[in-house]
Order: C-alpha cells, then structure tokens, then sequence
C-alpha cells in the first residue's frame, strides 16, 4: 500500500550509494597511465595489475593482518565489558546510575582529536606505543559506551519474569547469566559487535597516532604507499575496494538483525 | 526504566567499564586540562598561565571562524541527512524478498573506513580523472573543488551525505518496521493524506529513534575530521578547516600544547553542552513512555 | 446509513489455488447490527477487507445503497473500522483524534468539535475529550476508536473486526452494551466479525455464518440456534454444540444404532446424520428394555452413561448436562441429574425436534 510510493527516490538513492563505488572498482581495474590520459566508463580493458601489485607487497599483508588484530581485540574487550554493565544498567537502580549512564555516553561523544596527544603520551611511556592493544583500549573510549547503549537496549527487552525465575529455581547469578540470560541476546550480541567493528574499523586518526612502523594498520598503509610514490590512483583505488571488503562481509551476515539493531533493540 | 530494584552491589558489574574508560578517557582528559593552564616549552619547562589561553582561543578568529563554519557545516548536513533518511526509509518496502538486500546496500557506506571515503569522493569528483566532475565539465558549467571554496563544500556536503544519511535510514526504518499496517489502514479510512499519515501515525513512532539520529550525526559531524582531510586538505584557503582540523594541525603539526588543550577542553564542552540537552530531551521522552506502558 | 448488497462476490490470491471467499450473495439492510461468524481461516479478515476496500474482489460485485462501489478506494466508500486492539494517533488529544476523519471530510473546526463532543458524550467520553489518547486505559481507548468510526454521519458503513479482543473480560460486556445502544441509537449499519458466537448472537440481529470461505446460512439468531441449516452451523452454535450421530432411514422411518427415532416422511433410504441440541433429548434411568422387546415402537435408544457435570439446581433438583455412548458416538443431553455414570439409560429425543443432515446440509 505505502510501498509504491517513492520507488523512484529509493532507486535514484541507490544509484546516488554505488555510483562513486563503481568508479573506484572502475578505476581500480585500470592502469594508471590509462586513468590520467582519458575518462573512460567501462574499463577496457581490464586489468588486475594494481591488484597484483598490492598482493606481492608483504606491508599490504602486515598492514590487514594489524588491523584485524586490534579490531577483534577492540570488539572483545567492548562486548565483555559491556555485558555486565548493560545487565546492571538494565535490571538495577543504584546510587548515580543515570549520571554513570550519560558520563559514559559523553565519551562517545568526545571528539577524538581531543585525545590524539594525550593518548599519544599515555601509551608512550606505559610502552604499549605501536602494538595492536594500544588502538584496541584507545578506540574502547567509543565503542565501551556504545556497548553499553546497545546492550542495555537488547536486554531490556528480556522479559524480567526470566530472572526472577532463575533466582526461585537457585541458580547462581554467574551461571543464569552465562547459561539463561545470554542465549536470548545473541542478536544483541550481533549487533554489538557490529556497531564496534564498525567504529574500529573504519577510524583513521587514532589508529595512525598510536602505531609506528610495527603495527600500521591497513588505513595507514594506504595513505603512505600512495604518497610515497607520487599518486598512483589506480593501486590507491584498488587498495579503497580491498578495505571495503571486510566490511561488506560483515553486513550481510548481520543483515537479518539490521532493521532491529539500529532501533538499538529499543523499538 | 520502571520496575527496577534498587541494589548498589550492581556498581560491581559497572565496574570493568569504569576502570576501562577511566584508563582511557580520565587520565588523558585530565592531561588535558592539566596542559590547557601551562605554558609548555619542553617537557621540563612549563608555567602555569591560568585561563590565559582559553582567552585567546576565544579570541582567536581561526577558532571563532572554524567553530562558525563547523556550526554551519553540520546543520547543513543534518537539515539535507535527516529528511532524507527519513524519505529513503519510507520508500523502502518491507518484508520484501529485496528489502534485505537493499539494506546490506544502505549499510555499506557506514563500514567503508572513513579516509577511504574521502578517496572515493576525491577519485569520484576531480575534474581531471573523477566521472563527476568530468561530467559537469562537460555540461559546460566549469568545476573544481581543489579550487573554489563553495565548490568543495559541494562535494564535502555530498560525501557527508553519501556517507551517513545510511545511518538516519536505517535508524528510521527500525523504527518504521515497528508500526503495524492496521495503523495506515486506520489513517486510509480516515481520509488522511500522506502529510497526515506522517504527522499522526510514523512521526510519533519514530520521535525516539529520531532523536537518537540527531545525536549521532550532530556530534559525529562536530567531530568529522579524516574524510575533508583526505578530500580538501582543509583548503582551499581555510575554507573547509573544521574544529577537528585547526587542533589537529595545532597540536600535532605546530606542537602548541597548550592553546590546544585549551581548544580541546573548550571543544569538548560545546559537545558537552549539545549530548546533555538532547540526552535530558531522550530520557524525558523514555520516562513518558515508560508511563504509558504501564 | 445504506443498504449494503454483496453480489457473487469471489476473492482469489494470485498464487492460491483455491477461492479465499467463494461467490457470496449477502444483503445486508440499512441500519442492520449484522454479525460474520467464523473460525480463523473462514475468510473474515478478507471479505471484511474487501468491504473497506483494501482488497479487490477478483469477481463479484459490492453495492452501498444499490450504487457499485466495487472499484473505489477505501477512503471513497465512506467505510468505518474499529480494529482488534485500539488504533489511534496516540499523540493526540480524544476531542482532536475524533475531529480528524470529519475535517477530512470538509467539516468547519466549530462542526467538527461540536460533533467529536456529541459522540464523545454517547460514549460516555466526555470527561476525557481534552485527555491524550496515548494515555487512556485500554478500555478507553477501544471506546475512542469507536467513536472515531461513529462520529461521520455521513458514513455507509461500519466494520467491527473482533473489538472486544483486548478489552478485559470483565468489562466485555460493559463496551459490547455501549456499543450496541450507540448503534441503535445512530441506526448505523454495522458488520461485526467475531469468533465467538456470544457476542455475535448478543449483538447482531441477523448473522451469517461463514466457514471455508462460504456463507452457511445468513439468519436470526433463533433460527440459527433452532434450525441450522447446515451441521457445521448446528456444531458451531450452542454450547456445547448440537449433537450430531449417524443414522440411517428406512422406509420413512429415522432409525439411530438400530433403534427407530421417529418418522422421517418424504427422504429416500440411506445413511444420515440426525442432529439434536442437548436439552430436546433426556435420558432416563428405566431399567433396560431388551432391544427385541423394543420392536419397531419409538420407546428409545438404549445408551450407556458416561459423565454427569452439574451446571445448577431447579427446583432443589441438581440440573446439567449428561454425556453418553450411543454406538461409538458421545453425545449430551441437558436435564435433570438423575443418573449416573456407568448406568445403561434409555435416551429419547422429541421426536418433533429432530433434524436430518445429508451431505452436510439439512434436508428435515
């Protein structure tokens, strides 16, 4: 009934989204001195050179593998963290608990730019300077609360009544909520992870503050292979349509619980 | 929030959080405040200046003007992102066999890291080797934003909006999905027209969802940072420097520590400022629900 | 208020084999309080969403008032609902939320709010016209939605798709009444789709009795109660339903498990099923008569007794039902309690009372 309506504007959206994508995919499949010299539509033809290059190059390798370390690292400190905190939030009132809630939401809230020094500092002298665990916690500031948000959200929609059976059948806390109580938030869970990846992922500024030449994470590398070598645009394409990877296949495999994960399981 | 018991032992599941964010938003925080009244030549040699440079950056045309365009730069985007998220989300249909594919094509911008969509756009909008700008070149309406200033907030403007509108879409649609369809049939046999049936029947389901939108484009453009320093350098000029940019520059480029504490705390309060009155706003309108719940 | 005509109406999903709703005939009059009655899957939901409009009949044709209205948008029909669970625009005040469908229609703001606290004040609204809709009690809020259906004079139609539903059973009967004096009093042609036969034999004046997409039998409820006219009416009303057992005719006679029941003039031999409602059979504790003894008179069937449940007393004598074995077959009668379980009985059936099915549908 109502679907009908705006089918164009969805459509001309959709063009709007992959139109700047297919012209990086497009000149990605492209020699460079093919891309300077003329405007072409269809690459012809096409050409996996620039992804060639980007294979047989170990920092490319380094560089995703340093990445995903502080990702996952970043994603399980978040959501172990937050747990707890989300099932405190969410079942209990307790001395602050609202002032605790928004202090942590405004730490989400703060630029990172404000940190890069004072981190840079931090983690200089307690020697975790240009590891993985060093973007992991720095990034934590914003995906901690984040969790904690979404988390909470997810739980509250657990009906109460779970708990209070629980505790009358005499099962311990620890075990009702790792054996009960999770299970029914594994679409929460989902969610979280996503929303963290997604902040950890995609970050530039932090990540290349905190990492030297051990842990350059993908994002970096990208932008110092091409200046170094004046502006290869297609390598520098190619090496955009690599990073984009990671994240599409994140997407589709949370995609069924997308709709309700950005209601941040409040609706 | 109703129905909750009171039991301070729940600070114990709050507390790993605590200590977490304590380690990395406290200590930095307070190295901050620390430096925004000294005077710092080295390491070693510092003066305490008291509030002498939280007066000069006031005073500072740079901070006044990147504050100004900033303030102007996200109401632009939020005034061109939030209709449109809304629109997109109202156009897109539900439960349909496509409407998972097309949400995995909405979500996509929001996981591609965000230097690379200063790249995209940088690839996509130069006149010498990008289709768009090529293309309106060649309709003869001469185009560069490496140029001209209102030329490059163009395209900043669209980035932004190519970027994060995914993210009022999707939030609108969750919050869409949620109104049953006997609600529109309601509205269709009242005679109501689509103005009406927005008004009365999805704006009020979407209030809580929207405000959390607002929320996040408002403070994530106040920060926005790596995709206009991919895509302009700040430039041309200082026409695309955002607050993020000038204390980048700041403290990493020229290492004046303290004015870019100062700027830093004072940053971080007109953010302050802004989450405090949309989060009392928020919790106003849970706490109004919860009561109806009951 | 109008005539509503349904004529062959058919209705058809693109990808069913089978007619959700088969061609219907159905007059309903102006002013009529009509009930649809069915289980799920009886095809309520469709022909009630063909009314409105939100579904196009794949044949057949709907008149208001005579005119064909068939292809015309829901908002033309000039069609009410009141849904299962109050729809509203929560956000708004009731004296505004019954005001909306009348300044739709062209009506001045003072018309329209003098209108909206007319109808509030039949519904016994009227100290909450200024409160929000969102926060009436479910009760309430079932009421305003009512309202908003009534408060267009000019409307055709009204269409009430299970509205007792999430109201709580106490208070039931307490909207079903304020309903039912509203209709009277407006004359407004009411459609009212339930399951449950109380309400719908309470409320309507005529019912049709929908099963597997097809109207049974559209009649008063006596009629329906007293002579169905068909054994899935007969099931369907009365609680417990009628008894149906199968029998057999022989040479104008109705015999049941090889007794004679009573006469059967005028229908062919063969097997039947004869259906009886509880409180027009008894049983009685006689001491068994031996089928032979029996012969060809209507003395009765012998049945054994299984269940006895006591609903009351009359006249210091317990009252209830009694449920019994005839063949392979259990059946209830309502009466007396004056047997018990385990006991051979003898059941007789007012002979004038008897129904005869074949095929389904009632031939006596």
């Amino acid at each position: 009934m109502r679907t009908e309506r705006g089918h164009w504007l969805l459509w001309a959206y959709c063009l709007y989204l992959l139109a700047p994508l297919y012209w990086l995919l497009s000149l990605a499949l492209r020699r460079n001195q093919d891309i300077v010299t003329r405007l072409q539509v269809l690459p012809s033809p096409p050409t996996l050179a620039n992804f060639k290059e980007i294979f047989s190059d170990p920092v490319w390798y380094s560089a995703f593998g340093n990445s995903l370390s502080y990702v996952l690292l970043n994603t399980l400190i978040s959501v172990a963290v937050a747990l707890p905190a989300a099932y405190a939030f969410s079942r209990y009132r307790f001395l602050g608990d609202r002032h605790l809630f928004f202090w942590l939401l405004t730490n989400r809230m703060a630029p990172p730019a404000v940190f890069l020094l004072p981190f840079f500092q931090l983690y200089s002298a307690l020697g975790l300077f240009d590891t993985p665990l060093a973007v992991a916690l720095a990034h934590c500031l914003f995906t901690v609360p984040l969790a904690v948000w979404i988390l909470e959200g997810f739980m509250s929609g657990v009906p109460r009544e779970l708990d209070e059976t629980a505790r009358i059948d005499g099962h311990s806390l620890p075990y009702f909520f790792l054996r009960l109580f999770l299970p029914n938030l594994r679409a929460g869970i989902g969610v979280t992870l996503f929303f963290c990846f997604m902040f950890s992922w995609v970050e530039l500024l932090l990540a290349r503050t905190l990492t030297g030449s051990a842990s350059k994470p993908i994002v970096v590398v990208m932008t110092r292979t091409v200046s170094a070598s004046g502006i290869d645009w297609g390598v520098l394409a190619a090496a955009g349509v690599l990073t984009i990877v990671p994240g599409i296949a994140v997407v589709w495999f949370v995609r069924r619980h997308l709709a309700r994960g950005f209601a941040l399981g409040r609706v | 929030m109703s129905g909750r018991r009171y039991d301070n032992r729940a600070w114990l599941g709050v507390l790993p959080v605590l200590l977490i964010v304590a380690f990395s938003a406290v200590i930095p925080l307070m190295t901050v405040v620390n430096y925004s009244v000294q005077d710092i030549f080295d390491m070693s040699t510092r003066v305490f200046v008291g509030f002498d440079w939280y007066r000069d950056t006031l005073r500072d045309p740079r901070f006044i003007d990147a504050l100004l365009r900033q303030i102007g730069f996200s109401l632009l985007v939020l005034s061109v992102e939030l209709p449109l998220g809304i629109l997109v989300a109202r156009s897109l249909p539900r439960a349909s066999p496509r409407t998972g594919l097309l949400l995995v094509l909405i979500a996509i911008p929001l996981l591609v890291p965000w230097n690379v969509v200063g790249t995209i756009w940088q690839l996509f909008a130069r006149p010498d080797i990008g289709a768009l700008g090529a293309a309106v070149n060649a309709l003869g309406i001469p185009f560069n934003y490496t140029a001209e200033p209102l030329h490059a907030w163009i395209v900043l403007l669209m980035m932004d909006v190519w970027h994060w509108t995914s993210l009022v879409a999707l939030l609108a649609y969750s919050g869409l999905a949620s109104i049953q369809n006997l609600y529109y049939q309601a509205a269709e046999l009242d005679g109501a027209g689509r103005w009406q049936t927005f008004r009365l029947v999805e704006l009020p389901r979407l209030k809580a969802v929207l405000m959390i939108a607002v929320l996040l484009r408002l403070m994530d453009s106040f920060m926005i940072y790596t995709e206009p320093f991919v895509l302009t350098g700040g430039g041309p000029g200082d026409s695309t420097t955002f607050l993020s940019q000038h204390l980048t520059t700041m403290a990493v480029g020229q290492f004046d520590l303290g004015p870019a504490a100062a700027f830093s705390v004072l940053y971080f309060l007109v953010i302050l400022l802004l989450c405090w009155l949309f989060y009392t706003a928020v919790m106003r309108d849970r706490d109004g629900a919860d009561v109806d719940a009951n | 208020m109008a005539e509503i005509t349904l004529e062959g109406l058919r209705f058809r999903y693109p990808d069913n084999p089978m007619d959700t709703l088969e061609a219907l005939d159905l007059r309903i009059a102006s002013g009529e309080a009509h009930a649809l009655l069915g289980g799920s899957g009886a095809g309520k939901t469709t022909l009630l969403n063909l009314l409105s409009g939100l579904q196009t009949p794949t044949s057949g044709c709907i008149r208001f008032d005579g005119r064909d209205v068939t292809a015309l948008a829901p908002r033309q029909r000039k069609v009410a609902q009141v849904f299962q669970f109050p729809v509203l625009y929560e956000s708004l005040s009731v004296a505004a939320m019954l005001a909306v469908p009348l300044r739709n229609h062209g009506w001045s703001r003072r018309d329209a709010a003098r209108r909206a606290a007319e109808i509030a004040a039949r519904l016994d609204l009227a100290p909450l016209l200024n409160a929000r809709s969102g926060d009436l009690s479910l009760y309430q809020k079932q009421l305003v939605a009512i309202g908003r259906a009534l408060v267009r004079p000019d409307i055709s139609l009204v269409l009430l798709d299970e509205p007792l539903t999430a109201v709580a059973p106490a208070i039931k009967w307490q909207l079903r009444r304020v309903l039912k004096t509203a209709q009277a009093e407006l004359g407004a042609t009411m459609i009212y789709v339930t399951h449950d036969q109380t309400e719908a034999l309470t409320f309507a004046e005529r019912i049709s009795v929908l099963h597997a997409g097809r109207v049974l039998q559209t009649a008063d409820p006596e009629t329906l109660y007293e002579a169905p006219s068909h054994e899935q009416v007969a099931h369907f009303i009365g609680s417990p339903g009628m008894n149906l057992v199968p029998g057999e005719i022989t040479a104008g006679r109705l015999w049941l498990a090889g007794h004679p029941l009573g006469g059967a003039p005028g229908l062919t031999d063969g097997a039947c099923t004869i259906g009886f409602r509880p409180e027009w059979a008894r049983v009685s504790a006689a001491p068994a008569v031996s089928p032979a003894a029996a012969g060809t008179s209507i003395g009765g069937v012998p049945v054994t007794v299984d269940a006895v449940r006591v609903l009351g007393t009359r006249l210091q004598q317990p009252e209830g039902l009694v449920g019994i074995r005839v063949g392979t077959t259990h059946v209830y009668t309502r009466q007396p309690i004056d047997v018990a379980p385990g006991c051979p009985g003898m059941l007789h059936v007012r002979p004038e009372r008897l129904l005869v099915f074949r095929d389904g549908a009632r031939v006596a």
